[in-house]
């Protein structure tokens, strides 16, 4: 799922410094499983902003709400009231949310207090690491479940390039090298032969590169 | 003939090749190409011209490379996939061409991060096998890589470059097959300092006939310091370099550790030369393009032949 | 005055009792008294053991503890010693506080109410309904209150004192006491104004069983016997040989009293085998220890005299598996084994029953086959209109906590009775108790000892009536305290805020959340109530049971306030009780921390949520530590490092924001350590007072 890190509070210090009232909105789907903005990270970084206006002589408050989604309509509607009460909306929700609430309240100042920086899953807790880069073209079923594009520093599809070293990307010695992990399995699978036949150039339209992405489900949509 | 290159007829007509590298300023001072292209003239069968090596920010490849025709040099004007998408890509090769660029080499390019723009965007519309698939189609077939068919065609001598030393150790062998498949003529390898390593590997690549189908050409330099050595061995991914390298080069008084280096290139040369299925080396002497006269004097493999 | 956040009193038959409670008969709330013992609030344990036994002193040193048989921590090492605890909270209340602190009179009533026997079962009837405001006599046959607690438990395990803090603040209430006076007509106290009427006789008379000579001098009744010494009777049995026929409770008590009565040589015989005597452990144990010889698998064919002079018993050895229905033994018999035991006294302590003489004669108030008396189990009333029964007069010998909740029971339907309501309305459903403990959890939880009680030794001991237990110590009580495993009282998820995140599944050391039907479930009768689960939940979807953020909340600024005054840094502290005050007494630690340093005392760290840290800092607090076992040493295995975790991030983060992380500080300690937590703390003071004080402060 789409996974985020809450800015540093510096930054977040300079964004909300205009402001007197202010909202610490989250989100309780993916940034409250990413440890990024759920009800316990609002509490805290509402806890900390009180610290630091103190310090600072601000007279700034700090409210605290969490929505179940801020990606949904009626979810942000429900908390209508605390944001027409709030100067500014700092709100701890991925892009998407933040844009919403935006959309939404297009009279009110949206401040995002958390990157949204990958999709991907926790291998252990407290650890997340990315996965999937939403290419909108899925290969997985070619490179045995491991994607080159998310997992690959230079997302080759005919790699590994000559920097993979010991099993690691020449990036990162702590990443794994994508491709020695799809050549590992593959192995496992008997399907190593599958290494032999050159992989054609990526559509990169199907990603952003063919401009901003919309599904339509027909079906559903009256 | 593929592109008619002196490279390639030097290799065609059976001769052990010997090429040369140039790097490229961080400026637009033409003065840096004339005094380097001076001391590699007329030793070497091509040059290599890198292309923004290490992601740091240099003077273009081919722009190099057309100085040096312009120069009298043969250049080999090298291309990463990190720098350029496909559209630029075959622009830039249309144009190399036209210019009498007639070798190539494709590489995927070093990540971003160890370079002086880390902040920059990675490309990698394609990758170097991708590449080398595009540059093939392109002289062949005469075809773009959308298919679309056009009047004159880039003639390139098309080469690739191998880490015979990196991993998955088992695969490389198979991936050289992978890069000759998709179009690589010639091969120019990272550098070797654990020469039985590469013998082991030679002797893999052989077995695939890999050698009857691409001229191999097996990567040397000279080593300008112990601590060099020290830094190639311990920090640069992929690189091997066996301690008796370096003991070699500890065993001489500081101020000869230079004159050392060069002999020690040169030895190896010949060693490599020893080995099956070895079509030539390409010198690199990083900074150091004085180095090369020397080296390939001691290793007997001047003059260079005219064909 | 510690801060209470630990400890919420459960709300009787609303959700499943933990063993303990459950298997006392007057469901007595363990779990909450033992856990604040655990935190050091002795005073506060006093209150919840007292508010449902009258009788709190006299159960902490001779209850049964059925609740220790059942208690859980069994499953893991060695049950709490729930009743040693008791024990303790009893000695550390203050009696000038009144012996039932709290507890309320009701408006006086008009109605009388009879009650015959002081026993336990009647003077918790008696409390009852005085504090429901009625009229209260107790009428007791024998000069001294207390019935078999008076009459039967020997000196050594229950001296007369503690019968008397028991019943000296009864008398205070206003329930009327008449000793000397044996009640011979029931019907006649209801003609006297007696609304009604609670027997409460105990079983008070001896059997002996059928054998030749079984009536002589030398062959004596243990229920006469015990009396006789308890009513003050010298009976000197030096040089004596004696031989107590019976392997119970009161045959052992039987023993132990005549042989510090001075006999040469005490034993004991009985028909079951050595695993199989049915008497408590330590009581046998402590028995032998004395030098008494026990000699099982037999029976009694006869006492053997000579010119009127008892020899000893002629025994033989049986294969005994068990009283059948009507009473009889279910045995095989060895008689190649016949041999004689000798003896020159044999008392018989194979059982007692009631004295029923005094009952009316036309059968009005019915009698069960076994000859005792017939009531509805529900509601204690007999066979007689407005006369009830409970204690052993009812069930033949048992328990004194049984008779207080028979007590209590039968006080329940004499107040519905005369109120004019259905008896059995008023009488709680009985609660469900708590499943057992997965191998699974068990295997995770940490093996602490149970604490010895002191003991007097052996040789001290059997040649005079001093009280064999000595008691805790405080800070045993609190280590013992801590070995309670807080059965059904931790962790509940709110499955509206849980998203499935699978942190809790992850972090608990016990491997108890599960996640199988779209939100994380927390099974009751599994959780530790380590906190960790709570701590960790991004989505705050996971409270305490017997605590929560708000409680926390209050607490930190409670401390910050009273730390502040003297111009010194303000200090808070979250304190681990299982380092902090196992070593050493609770209050003296808190005693030697300089005034501005507070602490906040939770069971392991890992119930510190970073939150607290930073609503400290919120509150003015101008420096912070958190206190945790070491590494390893931790109760719940890793909750100290989870703890150490979030300290380096909130650090990290009062750095950014310019308070300053030295602000905070995490210790590990030891118990030992604990004791001095002073060293600790002033390292942090040196460098709070380096940074000067926090430009924050809260009203």
């Amino acid at each position: 799922m789409i996974k985020a890190k809450q800015k540093p509070i510096t930054e977040i210090k300079g964004l909300i410094a205009p402001y007197n009232n202010i909202l610490v909105l989250g989100c309780g789907t993916c940034v409250t499983i990413s440890f990024a903005g759920g009800e316990k990270e609002v509490g805290m970084l509402a806890s900390a902003l009180r610290i630091a206006a103190a310090l600072e002589g601000k007279e700034q408050t700090f409210a605290e709400a969490t929505v179940q989604r801020q990606c949904e309509w009626e979810f942000i509607d429900a908390v209508a009231d605390q944001i027409q009460r709030a100067d500014a909306v700092l709100s701890l929700a991925c892009g998407v949310g933040v844009q919403a609430l935006a959309e939404r309240y297009p009279d009110k100042v949206i401040l995002p207090g958390v990157n949204t920086t990958f999709l991907g899953m926790a291998v252990e807790h407290g650890v997340l690491m990315e996965r999937c880069r939403a290419c909108g073209d899925c290969i997985l079923g070619l490179t045995a479940g491991i994607c080159p594009i998310a997992r690959c520093a230079k997302n080759l599809l005919n790699g590994p390039c000559g920097g993979s070293q010991n099993g690691k990307c020449e990036v990162d010695p702590d990443l794994d090298c994508a491709w020695q992990l799809i050549y590992d399995r593959l192995a496992r699978l008997g399907q190593l032969d599958r290494l032999a036949t050159i992989m054609a150039p990526k559509d990169w339209s199907k990603d952003f590169d063919g401009g901003p992405r919309k599904i339509v489900r027909e079906d559903l949509k009256l | 003939m593929k592109s008619g290159s002196n490279l390639e007829k030097v290799l065609t007509a059976g001769y052990f090749a010997a090429t040369g590298e140039l790097g490229p300023p961080k400026s637009a001072d033409m003065e840096v190409i004339r005094r380097k292209a001076g001391l590699l003239k007329g030793i070497t069968d091509a040059v290599n011209i890198t292309d923004n090596q290490t992601a740091i920010v240099r003077m273009s490849s081919i722009s190099v490379g057309i100085a040096l025709l312009q120069l009298g040099l043969e250049p080999t004007v090298q291309m990463t996939c990190r720098d350029r998408n496909r559209l630029a890509i075959q622009s830039d090769l249309l144009g190399a061409a036209a210019h009498g660029v007639k070798n190539l080499l494709c590489l995927t390019g070093d990540h971003l991060r160890f370079g002086n723009h880390p902040t920059a965007r990675g490309v990698h519309d394609l990758d170097s096998i991708q590449l080398l698939s595009v540059v093939k189609t392109m002289r062949d077939e005469k075809k773009f890589a959308n298919g679309e068919e056009m009047d004159v065609e880039p003639r390139f001598f098309i080469g690739a470059a191998e880490n015979p030393f990196a991993d998955p150790f088992d695969y490389r062998p198979y991936r050289l097959a992978k890069k000759i498949a998709a179009g690589a003529d010639f091969i120019q390898t990272q550098l070797i300092y654990n020469v039985p390593k590469f013998a082991e590997f030679m002797r893999r690549v052989c077995d695939l006939g890999l050698d009857k189908k691409a001229y191999i050409l097996a990567g040397v330099g000279p080593i300008k310091s112990v601590g060099m050595a020290r830094y190639m061995q311990t920090s640069v991914p992929g690189m091997d370099v066996p301690e008796e390298v370096i003991t070699r080069l500890k065993g001489v008084p500081k101020d000869q550790v230079k004159k050392e280096g060069i002999r020690q290139c040169a030895d190896m040369i010949q060693q490599i030369r020893e080995i099956p299925g070895v079509a030539g080396v390409h010198v690199m002497a990083i900074e150091w393009e004085e180095a090369v006269h020397e080296i390939l004097e001691l290793a007997g493999l001047l003059p260079r032949p005219k064909v | 005055m510690t801060d209470k956040h630990d400890t919420k009193p459960l709300t009787p038959a609303a959700e499943p009792l933990p063993p303990c409670a459950a298997a006392c008969p007057a469901h007595t709330d363990v779990r909450s008294y033992v856990n604040a013992i655990a935190r050091g609030d002795f005073e506060e344990a006093y209150r919840i053991a007292r508010e449902s036994n009258p009788l709190p002193y006299v159960c902490g040193k001779v209850c049964a503890h059925p609740c220790e048989t059942q208690c859980r921590r069994g499953d893991v090492d060695e049950p709490v010693a729930i009743c040693a605890l008791k024990r303790l909270a009893t000695e550390k209340h203050d009696l000038r506080k009144g012996h039932a602190p709290g507890l309320s009179v009701a408006e006086p009533k008009q109605d009388k109410v009879a009650i015959i026997g002081s026993g336990p079962g009647g003077l918790t009837a008696a409390h009852d309904l005085k504090r429901m405001g009625y009229q209260v006599t107790v009428f007791e046959a024998f000069p001294k209150l207390g019935g078999m607690l008076q009459l039967g438990i020997p000196l050594y395990r229950l001296p007369r004192e503690t019968i008397e803090i028991e019943t000296a603040p009864l008398k205070e209430l206003g329930i009327e006491f008449v000793t000397d006076k044996r009640v011979t007509d029931v019907d006649a106290l209801l003609a006297d104004g007696y609304k009604a009427v609670f027997i409460a006789v105990g079983s008070h008379v001896g059997r002996k069983l059928r054998i030749p000579n079984a009536d002589l001098p030398d062959a004596w009744l243990n229920t006469e016997f015990l009396r006789k010494v308890a009513l003050g009777e010298k009976i000197d049995l030096r040089g004596r040989h004696v031989l107590v026929l019976g392997g119970g409770n009161v045959a052992i008590d039987v023993a132990r009293t005549a042989l510090r009565l001075g006999a040469a040589r005490v034993g004991m015989t009985c028909l079951e085998s050595c695993t199989k005597q049915p008497a408590h452990p330590w009581e046998i144990a402590e028995a032998l220890e004395e030098g008494i010889e026990m000699f099982h698998d037999r029976t009694f064919k006869e006492i053997v005299a000579e010119n009127g002079k008892v020899k000893g018993v002629r025994c033989v050895k049986v294969n005994f598996r068990g009283f059948l229905p009507t009473g009889a033994p279910d045995m095989d018999e060895f008689p190649e084994t016949e041999h004689i035991l000798p003896a020159d006294l044999v008392i018989f302590a194979i059982g007692q029953g009631p004295d029923l003489s005094f009952l009316p004669k036309d059968g009005s108030i019915a009698q069960t086959p076994r000859r005792t008396l017939q009531v509805d189990p529900i509601t204690l009333a007999t066979t007689k209109k407005g006369v009830f029964a409970g204690g052993d007069a009812v069930t033949g010998v048992g328990f004194i906590i049984d008779a207080i909740a028979a007590g209590h029971r039968a006080a329940r339907s004499i107040d519905a009775y005369l109120r004019g309501v259905d008896p059995a309305s008023v009488q709680p459903p009985e609660p469900e108790q708590l499943g057992d403990l997965k191998e699974k959890t068990i295997s995770h939880i940490r093996r602490l000892k149970r604490e010895e009680m002191p003991i007097l030794n052996a040789e001290t001991r059997k040649g005079n009536f001093d009280e064999v237990y000595l008691g805790y110590t405080e800070t045993q009580a609190v280590r013992a305290a801590q070995r309670c495993l807080t059965c059904g009282a931790g962790a509940t998820v709110n499955a509206e805020k849980c998203i499935a995140c699978l942190t809790c599944v992850r972090v608990c050391p016990y491997e108890v959340p599960v996640l199988e039907r779209g939100t994380a479930e927390v099974a009751v009768d599994q959780c530790q109530a380590c906190g960790l689960c709570a701590s960790e939940c991004p989505a705050k979807a996971i409270s305490m049971k017997l605590y929560n953020d708000n409680d926390m909340i209050k607490d930190i600024r409670s401390a910050v306030h009273r730390a502040r005054g003297n111009g010194e840094p303000v200090i808070v502290g979250f304190a681990c009780r299982y380092c902090a005050y196992a070593g050493e007494e609770p209050n003296v630690v808190k005693a030697r921390l300089p005034k501005n340093v507070k602490t906040i005392d939770v069971l392991c760290s890992g119930k510190v949520d970073a939150l607290y840290l930073l609503k400290a800092f919120e509150a003015g607090a101008d420096g912070v530590f958190v206190a945790g076992c070491l590494v390893g040493e931790c109760h719940n295995e890793k909750g100290n490092v989870h703890a150490a975790q979030r300290v380096a991030y909130v650090k990290r983060l009062l750095d950014e924001i310019g308070l300053g992380g030295a602000r905070l500080e995490m210790f590990n300690m030891s118990p030992a350590q604990c004791a001095d937590m002073n060293a600790a703390v002033s390292t942090l003071l040196t460098k709070v007072k380096e940074l000067g004080p926090s430009p924050v402060r809260r009203a």
